[in-house]
């Protein structure tokens, strides 16, 4: 006997996410089938809420509501607008926010340049970081994750702006070669800013 | 080292086997079938933590224990390496429980306490012929760099490491060379790629250029014993990316010619593999695949100046390849301070007297050689009175004779 259609489907949907196996999603999609208090409206909602009301930083590529265009960050007048931190995706944002130790600006790349998985330069939000250099920007701070990509991704950057007047470094190695950004505990990635190097121009 | 002890549960035919494993040589005797050649292959197991003989590890999980939820093959071994006694446990793991069909891990224990594969490496040294060796010489050059690899890996410290990291490497860079052809794009994007290729290629091709000379020296003085100086024996590390530029008027020089690279530092090796993956770029990019570097190498053995692989006779290339693991043993002596069990397996099949007797007599000086064999008769009356005797039946221990009185051990 085959599952009904809307099961299967919720199934499949769940199956399609990072993490989820084809075991999880059956469970979750019953769990939501028995439940007879608001849980599965509630998710409904979120879920539709989620794309609705959410869109991409004009300047940063940060997310943030969609009745502005520009994040809080990068409209707060306190910040420090000659720095930028460049980071793979909006969750290290709220990583390094987190450690309360940086006041600078943010520029989310939306993924690294990965070969296997076919992204190029193309494909993230480099020619946008290039432009923003205009801005009397000092210092870019490349700050992707320690893996293989995450480094191609930063020299390539590093390359890129080595033309430019402006002085660029990497997140020391505080961080466990391989591990992510986001899951780093909040003294580790303090550390790693503070002891950020400059990128050798090649 | 000494290999002092010896327990498989479910590897193979041997579902239950434990026993205390004598010093010097020991001969397992059997008629076909019975599990010798998979004894010596546990064994090397725990050297190169694979099975060589298998296409895939889950093939060594006895055939019974396989269906089961959780399948596991256990090898432990006690050995003494330096006057240390140690504890190696290695468990192949086949969880057939998820949904998505079963997968395959391997745990190592040492003394007891779970380690990484890359940190025991390098504990447990063994060096194992078998009679499909032969295919290093003959078959395609995959074999002879699978070959080199391993017998590396035992030796030196970051050769396993580099050999990751270049292969990991090497598929991002051939996955780049093949989109930059296919959708264009910034050419730019190879550099960090071309320098982690170049370092950990630097890496292994002064390793093999070393190991190769090192192997050589000894295997050709071997050679020259087992063959009672008829042979001359070479063997000749042609890197695809040869970091020493040739005489300007030589397109290629001919195979006999002895070409020094010993003396080639690392910096050197890396500075000139890295400009030729630059100068490669535009040829590279339209064939979409790295065409240098160690995974293109090639190793030729001669015999009087004539390639094995291509013209030597059955008992030409037997004896070179044994030439090649005697040799092994020597180094990895020299290398690291320690004998290596020898793992032999048919040895003497395909042997005229006078190679067995050299053969065998060349055993003497190593502390400890596992030897199988059919046949008894092959061994001369001497050998076997001062050898271990192991009878091997249906994967089990079926009797056992030591040493004989008078003998020399
Ligand atoms: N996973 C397994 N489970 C059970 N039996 C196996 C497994 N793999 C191999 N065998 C069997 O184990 C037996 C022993 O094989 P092995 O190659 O060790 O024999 P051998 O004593 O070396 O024989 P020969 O003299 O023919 O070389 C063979 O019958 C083989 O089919
Ligand atoms: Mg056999
Ligand atoms: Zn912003």
């Amino acid at each position: 006997m085959q599952l009904p259609e809307p099961v299967q489907k919720l199934i499949d949907a769940f199956s399609r996410l990072p993490g989820i196996g084809p075991k999880t999603a059956s469970r979750l999609a019953f769990y939501l089938l028995r439940t007879t208090d608001d849980t599965a409206p509630a998710l409904a909602e979120a879920l539709q809420a989620l794309k609705a009301n959410t869109s991409l930083c004009r300047v940063c590529f940060n997310i943030t509501l969609s009745d502005r265009e520009i994040c809080e960050i990068c409209d707060d007048p306190r910040r420090d607008r000659s720095v930028i931190c460049v980071v793979e995706e909006p969750l290290d944002v709220f990583a390094l926010e987190r450690t309360g130790g940086y006041s600078g600006l943010y520029h989310v790349l939306h993924g690294v340049l990965s070969p296997i998985e076919g992204i190029g330069v193309d494909d993230l939000r480099i020619q946008e970081l290039l432009d923003r250099l205009k801005e009397n920007v000092t210092e870019i701070i490349l700050a992707t994750n320690p893996s293989m990509e995450g480094d191609a991704t930063a020299m390539y950057l590093g390359r890129r702006l080595a033309g430019s007047k402006v002085r660029v470094t990497r997140l020391a190695r505080g961080l466990p070669v391989g591990g992510d950004l986001e899951y780093a505990d909040q003294n580790t990635l303090k550390r790693a800013l503070d002891g950020r190097q400059t990128l050798e121009r090649g | 080292m000494n290999l002092t002890h010896l327990s498989l549960t479910n590897y193979r035919n041997f579902t239950r086997f434990d026993i205390d494993v004598p010093g010097g040589v020991l001969l397992l005797v059997g008629p076909n079938a019975q599990g010798k050649t998979s004894l010596l292959e546990a064994i090397y197991f725990l050297a190169i933590f694979t099975a060589f003989h298998a296409e895939h590890d889950r093939q060594v999980i006895h055939f019974g224990a396989s269906q089961e939820p959780l399948a596991v093959a256990r090898i432990v071994a006690e050995f003494e390496k330096a006057g240390r006694r140690h504890r190696l446990e290695v468990r192949i793991i086949q969880d057939n429980q998820g949904l998505n069909g079963s997968r395959l891990r391997k745990e190592v224990l040492l003394d007891g306490v779970p380690r990484k594969i890359q940190d025991v490496f390098r504990l447990f040294n063994a060096v194992l012929f078998l009679p499909q060796m032969l295919r290093i010489i003959e078959g395609s050059p995959e074999e002879r760099r699978r070959y080199l690899n391993l017998a590396l890996a035992q030796v030196h410290p970051d050769y396993a490491a580099n050999l990751s990291l270049y292969s990991q490497t090497l598929t991002r860079r051939n996955a780049l060379l093949k989109q930059l052809y296919e959708r264009s794009g910034d050419p730019a994007q190879l550099s960090y790629w071309d320098e982690q290729l170049a370092r950990a290629g630097a890496y292994l091709i002064q390793a093999r250029i070393q190991a190769v000379h090192e192997l050589e020296r000894h295997a050709a003085s071997i050679h020259l014993e087992l063959t009672r100086s008829k042979e001359v024996f070479r063997l000749v590390y042609q890197p695809a990316f040869d970091p020493l530029p040739r005489p300007d008027n030589q397109i290629s020089l001919p195979m006999e010619t002895p070409i020094d690279r010993s003396n080639l530092a690392y910096e050197m090796i890396f500075q000139r593999f890295l400009r030729a993956l630059e100068a490669n770029r535009a040829e590279e990019i339209a064939r979409g695949v790295t065409t240098i570097g160690p995974h293109r190498d090639e190793l030729r053995f001669l015999a009087n100046g004539v390639d094995l692989g291509s013209f030597g006779s059955r008992g030409q290339i037997r004896t070179a390849m044994l030439s090649m693991k005697l040799a092994e043993v020597a180094w990895m002596k020299a290398r690291t301070g320690h004998w290596p069990v020898l793992l032999l397996d048919e040895v003497l099949a395909e042997l005229d007297l006078e190679r067995r007797a050299d053969l065998l007599a060349r055993l003497e000086g190593v502390e400890q050689a596992l030897l199988t064999t059919t046949d008894l008769n092959l061994f001369s009356d001497d050998f076997v009175r001062q050898a271990s005797v192991w009878q091997i039946l249906h994967g089990r221990l079926e009797s056992s004779q030591e040493p004989q009185p008078g003998s020399i051990r």
